[in-house]
């Protein structure tokens, strides 16, 4: 179990990051600066790196940093990972971001003032999970003070995954058992063989178990209708924004932005993974849950093609 | 939009609390569209205290992104038809 949330935790982007044109005060213009983005950082955690890389060329003034991809400012409070999940249907590598220091656009993006502004972010994210978990978020707020640096540090290094769990697992966030789910949603489950497990005393669980997919339509359940028609025009991609799942919470209300008639899920992309949807939902969560405890899958729907009437 | 979508319409039911020595209102509560994000309550709030910061807490447990919708902290943590907003000058918890 430790191998495959390490491997979560060392995963990193390869970034190539250009300096806006408009803040080029130099001849020749720098070269972008290429850095390894944990996949479970932030980007303003980055700018120490990169500033240095730009700071003799840039205009004066005081920096207000932000990125955008292809002209979209990225939002500073997601992590790198998934921003590059959603973003990149098809992964780029390097992933290609623009950098700004000045011109920060407050209508578009909340202000960060740098790695304060992730922290508080971060430890609300975790309060907002544990307060889903556990009903209240005590064990957030009890932490120690040298538990919560330690627990920051953790994460801004992305590299000390041993002092993370030791620290979140006071936490009392938990991992999450297996669920069997014959109850709940037996009306919407095919008949999948059962799959044996065994649980802390030894006795033997049969059952269907609670598989990724089986969550996705429970959130989604509006793109999984009964009549499954094969829509066999050629279809469009769209990326549906990030579902948010906190680990053990399985009834979270999702907004439906489409009408789904047609819409189709395509895939189910979790730390960069497509996964295959019959995995147990329980290892997904305890293996590919970010570090504020929160599961973030980015969902890529497929929609039917509008058909355009032509003027002849 | 092929069918009307309830959301869209949908009003929130938001009740504004003072925590430790922030000012009390004298209309707590309010009503805005689900579709509006939680920035709106912050930024309504520090107009009518006339403060640049607060500290804007849901359930007294976390504060939320700004980003947020309204709708979607309702539909998670709201209880008895209203979502419980509490504000402070300093920070209350954590």
């Amino acid at each position: 179990m430790m191998e495959a949330r390490k491997y979560v935790w060392e995963g990193a982007i390869p970034l190539q990051i250009h300096l806006h044109e408009s803040e080029v005060t130099t001849l020749p213009p720098p070269l972008p600066a290429l850095i390894l983005a944990p996949r479970i950082g932030y980007l303003p955690l980055l700018v120490p790196h990169i500033k240095p890389h730009f700071s003799s060329t840039l205009p004066p003034g005081i920096d207000t940093v932000w990125f955008d991809y292809k002209g979209l400012p990225l939002k500073w409070y997601i992590p790198t990972g998934i921003l590059f999940d959603l973003l990149c249907a098809e992964p780029e590598r390097p992933w290609n971001l623009t950098v700004h220091f000045r011109g920060y656009p407050g209508n578009i993006l909340i202000p960060c003032e740098g790695e304060d502004s992730v922290k508080w972010s971060f430890i609300n994210s975790l309060k907002e999970a544990a307060y889903i978990i556990n009903g209240n978020c005590k064990s957030v707020m009890n932490m120690s003070q040298p538990d919560q640096v330690e627990l920051w540090r953790s994460v801004i290094n992305a590299g000390n995954l041993e002092a993370y769990i030791r620290v979140s697992s006071k936490l009392k966030l938990g991992t999450v058992g297996d669920e069997y789910a014959a109850d709940l949603y037996s009306s919407s489950l095919n008949s999948r063989q059962s799959i044996g497990d065994t649980d802390s005393t030894g006795q033997v669980k049969t059952g269907k178990c609670f598989t990724l997919l089986d969550a996705v339509k429970s959130l989604l359940p509006e793109y999984f209708p009964y009549k499954s028609l094969n829509n066999e025009e050629s279809s469009r991609e769209e990326d549906k924004d990030e579902e948010k799942v906190p680990s053990e919470n399985l009834s979270e209300h999702v907004e439906s932005c489409y009408s789904s008639d047609d819409a189709e899920v395509k895939l189910v992309r979790i730390q960069g993974i497509e996964p295959k949807l019959e995995i147990p939902f329980s290892w997904v969560v305890n293996n590919l849950v970010n570090p504020e405890h929160f599961l973030h899958l980015c969902v890529c729907l497929k929609l039917p093609q509008v058909k355009i009437p032509s003027d002849t | 939009m092929a069918a009307d979508s309830p959301s869209s319409v949908r009003k929130v039911v938001v009740h504004l609390r003072a925590t430790g020595d922030a000012p009390i209102l004298k209309q707590a509560k309010f009503k805005i569209p689900g579709t509006d994000k939680f920035a709106k309550v912050i930024d309504f709030l520090c107009r009518q205290l006339h403060r640049e910061t607060l500290f804007v807490y849901v359930n007294s447990a976390f504060s939320p992104n700004p980003d947020e919708l309204v709708i979607d902290l309702y539909n998670n943590f709201g209880f008895d038809g209203k979502l419980v907003v509490n504000y402070a000058c300093s920070m209350a918890w954590g």
